[in-house]
């Protein structure tokens, strides 16, 4: 043990009570360097998270040492000196506040190891300032964004003044824009404070970030490097469930047809590469076929139709908040639709009123007429059709245009509830149609959870908090498929999953929308999700749509969604770079066709 | 059905009530309680009603949400008017009929002791209208703190208030979510018997009841890794201070007691004919 090392893990084992003897953590040896910026990466359950509990002594090794700072962490009296060197910020932000002011919330650390009043003081002004967050000393954490919400519990951390930072899988719940927030005030605390940073994370993008990565699979490290070195491995990484960074597969496959690109990392470096290729085959100036809009086949019988949306959040109180301003919306039956926006633009309010969760208010029971002033114009009221449903009307029947219109909720796991996975898949059904026979109502369960790919007669009977993550969900979105609505919406369908469990849901939602129902929206804040699937996507800012296009169309206006708060999909970014150098790429902007017109391109050459 | 994201009935203005110490208006309220219950006659909830009308100018919390708070207690006060009306002996009587004999003195009766109960809740709801929860929260803690001489889990219990607090909104939320989901799905809380009702409440209960205990596993691990190991060595930041204001609440409050007591004993030579007029038997 040298000054040096702030971590060291000596063939640490670990398995929870319950697993019959399956380690979560097998056999790791890992030392971290004061001053190292680490990230850890794997799969959902691959023994990561683990990893961050056992270092500070929330969990205990069953063999093997663990060292921090020189204290060993199995000796008992340590646990409090070890706790106060190693911050772990932990995933959901809500659930790391004791308090419901800011800077209360900040003082719990220092308060619990006996700091004088007016260092604690300090130490706030500090760890605020840290995190950016010193405007919010006096708010409330309920009232932030969940970027902010993480930066405030990274703060809490932060005021007891800890040498080693884990974050544990703390940016999984956010929005792009909090996670670049979060990612950016880790890099700085790195940087300019000294503080070791262990990052754990299923994000390739963030991962390549640090000095060093190491990946885990099944409570091994079965790969480590800096990040270059971890993703030229590509294929290894497919087998511990996780996918290579979107610019990696370009470059994979660009390689493969023959150009000699090196492995970086970002895109301004790739479009420079590809430059640098075409001119080596003597091509400067090149314009791609455009793209060709992918058209649906529209029966126009399940349109959904919006004028005029508005929506006001606790009318009459002092926290009235406009959520949508005057929305405009059509959406083809058949389309694969995106809405997009960050967290707080008004998307979820919107799907939301498309199956008369909220109603609009000349359907309330208690709605009357206005009068109508003279001389005035008569106010605009909102109109929605979905199909042959108007949700203007009160007599509307709400309850089939529910069975018809599906909504499947951001971390729809959360709302399973029955003893077994048949009774909660059965449940909506039930409700929708209560004169179904039992063989009925068995052969409908039973398709819906085939189609999200589970075995019925191995989960049926199960309890279904007894499944893993990513089958909790599919069971959820069984029991919302089961009544075959036409319309399926999902907000944030892959959030919190890893690459694989979202790759595995968007192809499921791929499959519904060829066999199951016409038309899929998805709310989504990923661009590159909306761009790899949809037909045609919105995007909401501010409670007003913005634009409603094709993908290709829509990120074609990269700096106007850029000027939204708003990310713009890893292709269009390279493919504004390649235009500054003449070479116009109209893609439509997944990465597969993008690297098909590169090719397009570089085999069109003089040299070739 | 949750809409409201305020729980509580907090009015937040910059009031001088607002910005008084809550230990000083929890003890006054006390003081206040007091008042009412010694003062014995007319004179003296006259004086107490001053204070209240005082208290309500200075907080600038608009009358009709002071008043509001009445609402709740609106059938315990008829019902127990009602009673007093109907039984309190007397010797000047008003009305009889069949059983039912009211007096003078029952009316007068009834008329004072409704008007004390009103002044004590509209004062209890200036309280938590001008303090919002943490600080009281924190004014509790404090006038609690002598009671760790006996042992009295002080500071646990001022975390627990504290945490309860927190993620009041964050369930209120989530419970929004959930019904919003199971809605969807055709679930129906609005028709349908008490027991129909009782049964749909199933799938919100559950998932709701499994995300807190979640909650809790995870901010007990949150808690953990903060250093947090009881109320041992701990410090406390927030440190609440008397200011002028509260001396100015002290002084009247203090004056108001004194004056309740005065009146008390001296109240018959105001006015000798009107206070034997009224008088309480």
């Amino acid at each position: 043990m040298t000054e040096q090392e702030a971590i060291v893990f000596e063939n640490v084992k670990f398995s929870y009570p319950g697993s019959d003897g399956v380690f979560a953590v097998n056999g790791v040896s890992l030392t971290v360097k004061k001053g190292e910026f680490l990230s850890v990466i794997g799969h959902n359950g691959s023994g990561k998270s683990t990893l961050a509990r056992l270092t500070n002594g929330l969990l205990e090794a069953d063999a093997g040492k663990i060292t921090v700072l020189g204290l060993d962490v199995a000796e008992g009296k340590n646990s409090l000196e070890i706790r106060k060197h190693v911050g772990i910020v932990f995933q959901n932000p809500d659930n790391q506040m004791v308090a419901s002011i800011v800077e209360d919330d900040v003082a719990f650390g220092p308060e619990n190891i006996g700091i004088e009043r007016e260092e604690i003081g300090r130490r706030i002004e500090w760890a605020l300032k840290a995190v950016g967050m010193e405007e919010y000393r006096r708010s409330t954490p309920t009232r932030l964004s969940g970027g902010q919400k993480q930066r405030i519990a990274v703060a809490g951390v932060l005021a007891v003044k800890p040498e080693i930072l884990i974050l544990d899988e703390s940016t999984a719940m956010l929005d792009p824009k909090g996670r670049r927030e979060v990612i950016e005030v880790v890099r700085r605390l790195n940087k300019e404070e000294g503080i070791t940073v262990i990052l754990i994370t299923h994000f390739m993008e963030e991962a390549l970030l640090a000095d060093r990565a190491i990946v885990m699979n099944r409570g091994e490290i079965v790969l480590q490097g800096t990040p270059e070195e971890i993703f030229e491995s590509g294929d290894r990484l497919e087998m511990y469930n996780l996918c290579l960074p979107r610019i990696t597969e370009i470059i994979n496959t660009l390689n493969g047809a023959g150009m000699k690109l090196d492995n970086v990392l970002r895109p301004e470096e790739l479009a420079e590469g590809i430059i640098k290729n075409l001119s080596a085959r003597g091509i400067s100036n090149a314009k791609s076929s455009p793209a060709s809009p992918a058209e649906i086949n529209s029966s126009h019988e399940w349109d959904i139709d919006v004028k005029n949306l508005t929506f006001t959040y606790s009318k009459k109180s002092p926290f009235a908040t406009k959520a949508l301003k005057g929305i405009n919306l059509h959406i083809d039956d058949g389309e694969f639709f995106g809405i997009i926006g960050h967290t707080g633009s008004g998307k979820s309010t919107l799907v939301q009123h498309l199956n008369a969760l909220i109603k609009l208010p000349q359907a309330e029971k208690k709605y009357r007429r206005k009068k109508v002033k003279k001389g005035r114009p008569a106010p605009v009221l909102p109109e929605i059709t979905v199909g042959q449903f108007n949700l203007a009307d009160k007599k509307t029947d709400f309850k089939a245009l529910r069975a018809n219109v599906g909504m499947v909720f951001q971390y729809p796991e959360y709302q399973l509830f029955a003893e077994s996975v048949f009774a909660d898949v059965a449940f909506g059904l039930k409700n929708f149609n209560k004169k179904l026979s039992a063989e009925e109502v068995e052969k409908a369960v039973r398709e819906s959870i085939e189609i999200v790919g589970l075995d019925y007669n191995e989960v049926k009977d199960k309890s279904p908090f007894d499944l893993s993550g990513g089958q909790k969900r599919r069971v959820a979105i069984a029991g919302v498929i089961v009544t075959k609505p036409r319309i399926l919406i999902l907000d944030e369908p892959a959030a919190g999953l890893d690459p694989l469990g979202k790759k595995e849901i968007m192809e499921l939602l791929h499959k519904l929308h060829r066999e199951w129902c016409n038309t899929v929206i998805i709310v989504s804040h990923d661009m590159d999700e909306v761009a790899e699937n949809c037909t045609k996507a919105a995007v909401i800012a501010g409670g007003e749509v913005v634009f409603a296009e094709s993908p290709s169309k829509l990120f074609a206006r990269g700096n106007e969604i850029l000027s939204l708060g708003l990310d713009v999909p890893l292709t269009s970014k390279i493919c504004a770079e390649l235009e500054k150098s003449g070479v116009e790429v109209e893609c439509d902007c997944t990465a597969e066709d993008f690297s098909r017109k590169i090719i397009e391109i570089y085999g069109g050459g003089e040299n070739a | 059905m949750l809409n409201d994201v305020t729980f509580g009935q907090y009015y937040p203005t910059k009031s001088f009530v607002h910005k008084a110490d809550p230990r000083i208006k929890l003890l006054a309220l006390i003081a206040y309680i007091v008042a009412l219950f010694l003062a014995n006659n007319f004179y003296s909830l006259l004086l107490g009603f001053v204070v209240l009308v005082a208290a309500v100018i200075a907080s600038r919390v608009p009358l009709g949400s002071v008043l509001r708070s009445v609402k709740a207690i609106i059938f315990l006060l008829i019902f127990t008017a009602v009673l007093n009306l109907f039984f309190h002996g007397g010797e000047h009587l008003l009305v009889e009929w069949w059983i039912i004999k009211i007096y003078r003195e029952g009316v007068i009766f009834t008329v004072f002791f409704i008007l004390r109960l009103f002044f004590l809740v509209m004062g209890s709801a200036l309280l938590t209208l001008t303090t919002s929860p943490v600080e009281l929260t924190d004014g509790i803690e404090s006038l609690l703190t002598p009671l760790k001489w006996i042992r009295f889990p002080v500071h646990e219990l001022a975390l627990i208030m504290s945490i309860a607090l927190r993620f009041i909104p964050t369930l209120i939320d989530e419970t929004n979510r959930i019904i919003s989901a199971q809605k969807a799905r055709g679930a129906d809380f609005e028709s349908g018997n008490i027991f129909k009702r009782i049964k749909a409440i199933v799938p919100i209960l559950i998932p709701l009841l499994i995300s807190a205990f979640r909650r809790a596993e995870e901010l007990g691990d949150a808690m953990d890794a903060r250093c947090y190991s009881g109320s041992k060595n701990r410090t406390k930041y927030k440190k609440l201070k008397f200011g002028w204001r509260d001396l100015i609440i002290f002084i009247l409050y203090a004056g108001l007691i004194t004056g309740v007591v005065l009146l008390n004993f001296y109240a018959y030579r105001i006015f000798p004919e009107i206070y034997e007029f009224i008088r309480l038997s």
